[in-house]
């Protein structure tokens, strides 16, 4: 009485097996798709003060209030049930054939691009027992010490590069960032592994410089040629740039002409100062405000918004907003990790005395490489001329002094690693630079001080609760107050 | 209708005669099925007579007796000793005598065709129409007057040439026949369960435009969530609780024996969505009540077993009306018309206006980021700016609610025709539905045409169809849950401002004007000028039975039906749409056909095993397939503006999706009856299921066969009981159902490809947009019901007692679950849950006044359910099911607790009861996460009324429910904005606030006035705060009914017509929530327990005429 029941049974819109190339690029746009709204905008760049609101729901960011929506829990929900749970399919599909050891290596090395940006935000997370429920009905993953996951991370890193062999085969056209070049892979892993290396030198100032020793010797990204680029080719909302299409979905389009910004938002003003003050040619790049239905991009029109308003400021129209041809294109590129941020890093390893190479060269090489890649990353329109690097790098003399210099390095970081807020927002925290005034409105959860973390999803409280709480009790109160681990007080 | 009967029948079977005098006029056979012969030819030619008359011509020459009791005719086989033919004995030939006697009841009416009989002698006559007969005996003869429904009296004549007798009723004999599973008739003394049986003509008048919503009240232990979506809406029934957590928990519906498709299309609202949160109708809104003869409602396992596991939640079995052979072309006309009007259950504070910090808007752009807010000064009748930058009067603004909405109206035409030649007959009938909503530009029109044959062929053959279609067309509905597209936010407009001031909601250009900071908060007369949706629907319902009688006894019967939908929707959000990328709108939209198809094959036996036995046994087998084929079309950003086309977008996407599912089932039912006491039934099924079969062919637990036996005695007719106490019955019975899984392809993890415009990309499949985890170890589940009933009558019929405990465990259940999205996923199916039902149901029925003129019935029902999950998966205590906007609240089941409580927040105190602040927001903290309601009521009641007068009749149904509590999130944004009147504290002085730190230590915090919004705005974190208790009672239905007296009007032939005035929702006599109706779902998934911006209820009321030809 069964008979044919397997083939009703069975989807006729789906197959049965993985893809492991198709499956990987998926997971490669999820990684940087997730709550670029909620999360880039409204919290994290807010809170590094690049995005300004005058409203209060989406004001988490700007004025550490939170009403309602998911702004401290988008992410953490999305990036479990995409790009996580992916990345964990691939590397089950291609973890036993010997043959696939280059896409396990690549893969190996995304899955700890994912994870170090979700811990960034939240500290504790589930890592060794995530996404285990299929392959092991593990319906409760444990949440990991921050410690432990950083130094799985590390170690992930380490024996991916050690295990690349050239002669096998690699991911493809799938492979969004260098087409299955495994060379250029290992160096995208020497530079992640020096970006989390580097992250832990306020509580573990030993182990950073053990592994961020490791990385330079391995070869970092210190050449554009190198850049982890993603670019977008449009068309589809997934092929779309992420950041582009939400920060247009939430505010700014030309419909709204900078008037009515859908969620209230614009440039901040500390953001917009300071690349008007240092005459930063990047800003002609990215901002620009409306003039008679137009986008113009005029240093002296140039305004940011004050964060901490509760009301729409009179001159909210003519403020400065991302450039909708520019940085907001729909097909404009994003860079995951680049050679700017590479050369920040060195240059401050390069202070601490963990790397022989000159701080200064690797400082005024990271300014060039930024803007060199402006045009790269959106269009000729938002290019800027060597003349004009030059003319910048010439008003921007190398300090001396340890503090000094660390506050030149994280905050051009600031402005260079732009719009990558979950990374800008990281580097602030470790490196308190630039100096952020943060704002101090009523009602703010935070007693006037810039949030140090997201908070749980409320379905982790609800059905995860056992491992929650043991995590709330071992980091403390599940609040945007409370630090990470590699987040020490100072 | 009414009491003349006109007829015209040649050689047809008694059955098919009182079946058509039945549908003709008010009155109802009763018999035992065994005791009279059914099959025996008539030909009948009377117009326009009385039912004494007719009744006289069919069965004076009959070995039948009749009685007629009010409108019901029982009928009885007489003794066999009066069916011979009369012969005087010659022994007593000396003294005979002549006596002659009147007849009557205990009322006094005259009693025709009771029979008098000399004792011990075949001599014997009956009573002619008015009563009176004659009879010739010895004088010491005794005489024995006997009729059924009545005592039987022997008075000795002791020379009396007159005896005058008044009859006494033996109301034991009164007995209906009900419609079980698969359509099989069944009295109901042999029932071992509970049925309760809803006469069609309860639904014609004061009509609902989803029939199950007009179930609401009538039956104990039947739970309808009359949810507040506007015409065209879905309908939520729940019988004795809920049974699985993540089944639908609804009843099956059975339309003439075989099962229909009651989807609700494209899924039910969700608690928490926005945009186009719409409702969109499930299967039971396509059925026109003019078309019902009977609703039975099956509660308990047994009743469904055969049904198999679609009916472990009961079932609803629908009977239609047919025509009947040999009659002319009758006509039935049923007209109403009702208008439906908005209630304003709001209570706002007036004190004061919008505003902020206690100040009134001085521009434009204040005016507009404070649109909600009601933080300003005292309403002093000064002057504001308001969003649209005009000058207006600063006074309190009480009725935008009755300003926005319109009274809505609701006009049901429907026409039957219905007849029968030789050999077969027909009805036909035509329905149109139109409602006009009470949201602007809110239409619903629907037409159901019904063709209902029945044919003979030759002498063993008998053929039925019914064939139904339906069309729909309902055009903006509006969303619920969430504020976006959401109209029902004009709820949230500050107390100073005048909804018409936003009207008609968009500029020159054609851009939503907003009139708060949010564009997520949509403009009200925006959306219902501008958004469009439209719902357009067909559906076929097509059913074909072939009975072919092999024997006198046995019949095999195959049937066929197909209940085919098509069903398109697509939702505008319209160019200018603020909070749409690039404000250039969104499209979406679905297309779906839904089929279910169900091949049926029994076989039926019937015979008197002894004189005592009866044996009734079926056996047979069904396969359903079923098919959801969707198609989802979404895009974004019109490209050409004002032209809403899914090929003029900047994006868009087309996805499919199928979900086909086969269940086949054999199964066998045995009936065994012992005299008329004793009854004994039993069935069995084994079902297969397709959802549970590994689709890589590996073994799976597909099958699962369930028993169930039951019993009844009518101990009344065993014991000696007081001559008060008529009928008695227990009846106890234990049943199994087996359920499988709803949905298909969850066993196995399969991958799809998602449209890329760019490299190809591949993801785990998704489930209706989630993402479920595969799950390949699931087997079936089993509900097991013990169930224990009485049924008594006492004084003569005026005062019935229906009685019913039960205990349902459902275990293994298939449960649904939220899992942490750590695990990669959202939800999965585990095959561990354990629930538990136990209740109680209670029938009072009675008459309290009899007599001549005055008829008062009356009829209470009660039901109490305590549900109790037991056990969820390993290791895990709770599933959350659904949250609210804003997560503020959510619905859980969890072990120990019943189905669906509401779990929130509240204020974290410490064990002293201090309040714990936050020290850096200076508020209080939030607790845990912990239960703060229960979702679902586990005690209804339904008080049912009727008076009549002559030709006057008074309907009153009073129906309410307890226990349940409703989470508010409209009340959570009122006292955000400062509309609530918990707000006024603290706007003059502000508030002290004192407790302790998360340390312990002592810690007080003032918030000045100018700051209590900020105050109040975060209580939204206190959810329990926004808990009410849902409990009411409401004054549900009045008809009052005038019976046109039609002998009195010689046009047009009618035979009978009504007019009544109808009302449904009148009144709310108990209440305890504030600023909203305790009816405000607007899902009909298991997430009830909300309220959170659905249309307003409203009260309707209005005429309805009816006319038969």
């Amino acid at each position: 009485c069964d008979e044919g029941f397997d083939e009703v049974n069975t989807n006729p819109d789906a197959s049965t097996s993985i893809e492991a190339e198709y499956m990987f690029t998926k997971a490669m746009y999820d990684a940087l798709n997730n709550s670029t709204g909620t999360v880039y905008e409204f919290s994290a760049g807010g809170f590094v003060q690049h995005f300004a609101t005058y409203l209060e729901v989406p004001g988490l960011g700007d004025k550490y209030v939170y009403t309602s929506g998911a702004y401290p829990y988008a992410y953490f929900n999305g990036a479990y049930v995409d790009g996580v749970n992916e990345i964990s399919k691939v590397l089950n599909a291609v973890e036993d054939d010997p043959d696939e050891v280059n896409k396990y290596a690549i893969a190996l090395i995304w899955q700890a691009y994912i994870f170090h940006r979700i811990t960034d935000l939240y500290g504790m997370i589930p890592y060794s027992e995530a996404t285990t429920a299929y392959a092991s009905s593990n319906f409760a993953p444990v949440y990991d010490t921050q410690q432990t996951i950083y130094l799985s991370m590390l170690s992930n890193l380490e024996s991916a590069i050690s295990s690349f062999d050239a002669s096998k085969e690699s991911f493809n056209e799938g492979d969004l960032l260098y087409a299955g070049d495994t060379s250029k892979w290992e160096k995208f892993a020497n530079s992640l592994m020096l970006r989390l290396a580097m992250r832990l030198t306020k509580v573990d100032p030993t182990t950073a410089q053990q592994w961020a020793q490791k990385a330079i010797a391995g070869g970092v990204i210190e050449d554009e040629t190198d850049d982890a680029i993603i670019d977008y080719v449009g068309g589809q909302v997934i092929n779309s740039n992420p950041i582009s299409f939400q920060l247009r979905n939430n505010n700014y389009s030309a419909s709204n002409q900078g008037t009515s910004n859908t969620e209230g938002g614009k440039y901040s003003d500390t953001f917009i100062g300071y690349l008007k003050d240092s005459d930063d040619p990047r800003l002609n790049s990215i901002a620009a405000v409306w003039v008679d239905g137009v986008q113009v991009t005029d240093t002296d029109l140039q305004q940011g918004m004050p964060n901490g308003l509760n009301n729409r400021p009179d001159n909210f129209a003519s403020l400065s907003e991302p450039n909708l041809s520019t940085i907001l294109s729909l097909s404009s590129s994003l860079m995951v990790i680049g050679s700017s941020e590479m050369n920040l890093l060195l240059a401050e390893a390069s202070i601490r005395g963990w790397e022989s190479g000159d701080a200064k060269s690797y400082y005024d090489k990271a300014i060039h490489s930024s803007m060199n890649t402006m045009g790269r990353l959106y269009g000729t329109e938002a290019s800027i001329s060597e003349e004009a690097i030059e003319q910048y790098i010439a008003t921007k003399p190398f300090p001396t002094g340890f503090d000094a210099q660390m506050e030149h390095i994280h905050t051009q970081f600031w402005v260079s690693v732009f719009p990558d807020e979950i990374e800008v927002y990281s580097n602030w925290r470790r490196t308190n630079y630039p100096v952020l005034t943060p704002v101090n409105v009523t009602g703010n959860l935070t007693g006037g001080t810039i949030p140090r973390r997201l908070t749980y999803p409320p379905g982790e409280i609800s059905v995860n609760s056992e491992n929650y709480n043991q995590a709330i009790s071992a980091q403390g109160v599940d609040n945007f107050t409370t630090r990470i681990w590699w987040d020490v007080a100072e | 209708q009414g009491d003349a009967i006109s007829l015209d029948i040649k050689n047809q079977k008694l059955s098919k005669v009182l079946e058509d005098i039945e549908q003709h006029s008010d009155y109802n056979f009763v018999y035992k099925l065994n005791d009279i012969n059914t099959d025996r030819p008539i030909s009948l030619q009377v117009n326009k007579q009385k039912i004494e008359r007719v009744l006289k011509m069919l069965f004076d020459d009959s070995d039948v007796n009749y009685r007629i009791i009010d409108t019901q005719v029982f009928l009885k086989r007489k003794s066999s000793i009066i069916s011979e033919p009369l012969t005087n004995t010659t022994e007593n030939k000396n003294f005979q005598t002549l006596i002659k006697g009147f007849i009557k009841d205990e009322s006094g009416t005259p009693l025709p065709g009771i029979t008098v009989m000399e004792k011990g002698t075949a001599n014997g006559t009956s009573t002619d129409f008015d009563g009176n007969y004659e009879i010739t005996v010895p004088e010491n003869a005794v005489l024995v007057f006997s009729g059924v429904g009545f005592k039987t009296q022997e008075v000795p004549v002791n020379s009396k040439t007159s005896i005058d007798i008044q009859m006494m009723n033996d109301v034991e004999e009164l007995e209906s026949v009900v419609v079980t599973a698969l359509g099989i008739k069944k009295e109901e003394r042999a029932l071992t369960y509970a049925v309760s049986e809803v006469d069609g003509e309860s639904f014609t008048q004061a009509k609902e435009v989803n029939l199950a919503d007009a179930l609401s009240g009538k039956i104990a232990g039947v739970s309808v969530s009359n949810l507040s979506t506007g015409a065209g809406g879905s309908s939520r029934v729940t019988i004795r609780g809920n049974t699985s957590l993540s089944g639908d928990n609804q009843p099956l519906y059975v339309i003439n024996g075989m099962p229909m498709d009651n989807t609700t299309l494209g899924g039910s609202a969700s608690t928490s969505g926005g945009g186009f949160n719409i409702d969109h109708g499930d299967g039971t809104g396509g059925i026109n009540p003019d078309d019902i003869e009977t609703i039975s409602v099956l509660k308990g396992a047994t009743a469904a077993a055969l049904y198999g596991s679609r009916a472990s939640n009961g079932a609803i079995i629908i009977t239609t009306k047919k025509g009947t052979l040999n009659s002319g072309i009758g006509i039935e006309f049923n007209s109403s018309f009702t208008i439906d009007s908005p209630m304003d259950l709001t209570d706002w504070q007036y004190e004061y206006g919008m505003g902020n910090g206690g100040e009134k808007p001085i521009n434009q752009s204040e005016a507009v980021t404070w649109g909600r807010r009601n933080w300003g000064a005292p309403i002093d009748g000064s002057t504001f700016i308001a969003f649209d930058g005009l000058e207006h009067p600063y006074t309190a603004k009480k009725d935008n609610i009755k300003n926005f909405y319109n009274t809505g109206s609701t006009f049901i035409n429907t026409i039957a025709l219905s007849g029968g030649g030789e050999t077969t007959s027909y009805r036909f009938s035509v329905s149109d539905t139109d409602n006009k909503g009470v949201i602007p530009n809110n239409t619903f029109n629907r037409r159901i045409f019904s063709l209902n044959m029945s044919s003979k062929i030759g002498e063993k053959l008998d053929l039925e169809g019914l064939a139904q279609f339906n069309t729909s067309k309902a055009y903006n509905k509006a969303s619920a849950g969430d504020a976006t597209g959401n109209p029902n936010w004009v709820n949230m407009l500050a107390n100073t401002v005048d909804v018409r001031w936003l009207d008609p909601g968009y500029d020159e250009q054609g851009n939503e004007i907003q009139w708060n900071e949010t564009p997520y908060a949509s403009n009200p007369y925006f959306v219902v000028n501008r958004f469009q949706n439209k719902e357009d629907k067909e559906r076929y319902l097509g059913q074909f039975a072939l009975t072919y009688h092999l024997l006198e006894n046995l019949s095999v019967k195959g049937s066929v039906s197909k209940d085919f939908t098509d069903f398109s929707f697509t939702a505008i959000l319209p160019t200018g749409t603020q909070y749409t990328n690039n404000a250039a709108g969104e499209y979406h939209g679905f297309d779906v056909t839904v089929s279910e198809l169900n091949s049926m094959l029994t076989a039926n036996y019937n015979a008197d095993l002894t004189d005592n036995i009866n044996l009734g046994a079926v056996a047979g087998g069904n396969i359903r397939k079923y098919e959801n084929k969707q198609t989802s079309y979404d895009g974004t950003q019109f490209i050409i503006p004002f032209f809403y086309s899914f090929t003029n977008l900047e994006t868009s996407t087309a996805i499919p999706n199928t979900r086909r599912l086969t269940t086949n089932s054999l199964f066998a039912s045995l009936d065994l009856s012992y005299k008329n006491f004793l009854y004994l039934n039993a069935t069995a099924r084994e079902d297969w299921f397709s959802t549970l079969t590994a689709s890589d062919g590996s073994d799976s637990d597909n099958n699962i066969f369930y028993p169930s036996v039951g019993a009844g005695l009518i101990f009344t007719e065993v014991l000696n009981l007081p001559q008060w106490f008529s009928y008695g019955k227990l009846r106890g019975s234990w049943a199994q159902v087996g359920g499988g899984l709803p949905d298909p392809y969850t066993l196995n993890e399969s991958y799809t490809m998602i449209p890329s415009s760019g490299q190809p990309l591949q993801q785990v499949t998704q489930v209706s947009g989630q993402r479920l985890l595969a799950n390949s170890n699931l087997r079936p589940y089993t509900s097991t019901t013990f169930e224990l009933g009485l049924e008594t009558k006492m004084f003569q019929n005026r005062l019935g007692l229906d009685v019913a405990v039960y205990k349902k465990t459902t275990t293994d259940d298939i449960v649904n679950a939220q899992i942490p999205v750590t695990t990669g996923y959202e939800y999965t199916y585990f095959n561990v849950g354990k629930v538990e039902n136990k209740g109680i149901e209670l029938l009072l029925s009675g008459k309290p006044i009899k007599n001549e003129n005055f008829v008062w019935e009356a009829s209470y029902n009660m039901a109490y359910n305590k549900n109790e999950v037991i056990q969820l998966a390993e290791g895990i205590n709770t599933i959350s099911v659904a949250n609210s906007v804003g997560n503020w609240a959510e619905i859980h089941h969890e072990v120990g607790e019943p189905f669906g409580i509401i779990k929130g927040y509240s204020i974290l105190r410490d064990e002293n009861g201090e309040i714990v602040f936050d020290t850096s927001s200076g508020l209080p903290m939030k607790s845990e996460l912990k239960k703060i309601g229960n979702s679902v009521a586990p005690w209804s009641m339904g008080f049912n009324n009727t008076f009549r007068y002559k030709n006057l009749s008074l309907n009153i149904l009073v129906d309410g429910k307890f226990g349940n509590d409703i989470f508010s999130v409209l009340n959570v944004y009122a006292t955000r904005f400062g509309l609530s009147k918990r707000t006024l504290e603290g706007r003059v002085d502000g508030l002290s606030l004192s407790g302790v730190d998360m340390q312990g230590n002592p810690y007080s915090n003032y918030i000045p006035s100018t700051d209590i919004r900020n105050y109040y705005q975060n209580s939204k974190n206190y959810s329990d705060q926004f808990i009410y208790d849902g409990s009411f009672v409401k004054l549900r239905q009045v008809i009052l009914s005038y019976n046109i007296p039609v002998e009195k009007i010689k046009l047009f032939k009618v035979q009978a017509a009504s007019l009544s005035f109808v009302a449904r929702n009148l009144l709310t006599l108990y209440s305890k929530t504030d600023n909203f109706d305790p009816e405000s779902s607007y899902t009909n998934s298991n997430a009830q327990g909300f309220e959170s911006f659905s249309q307003p209820r409203t009260r309707s009321y209005g005429l309805n005429l009816k006319f038969n030809f």
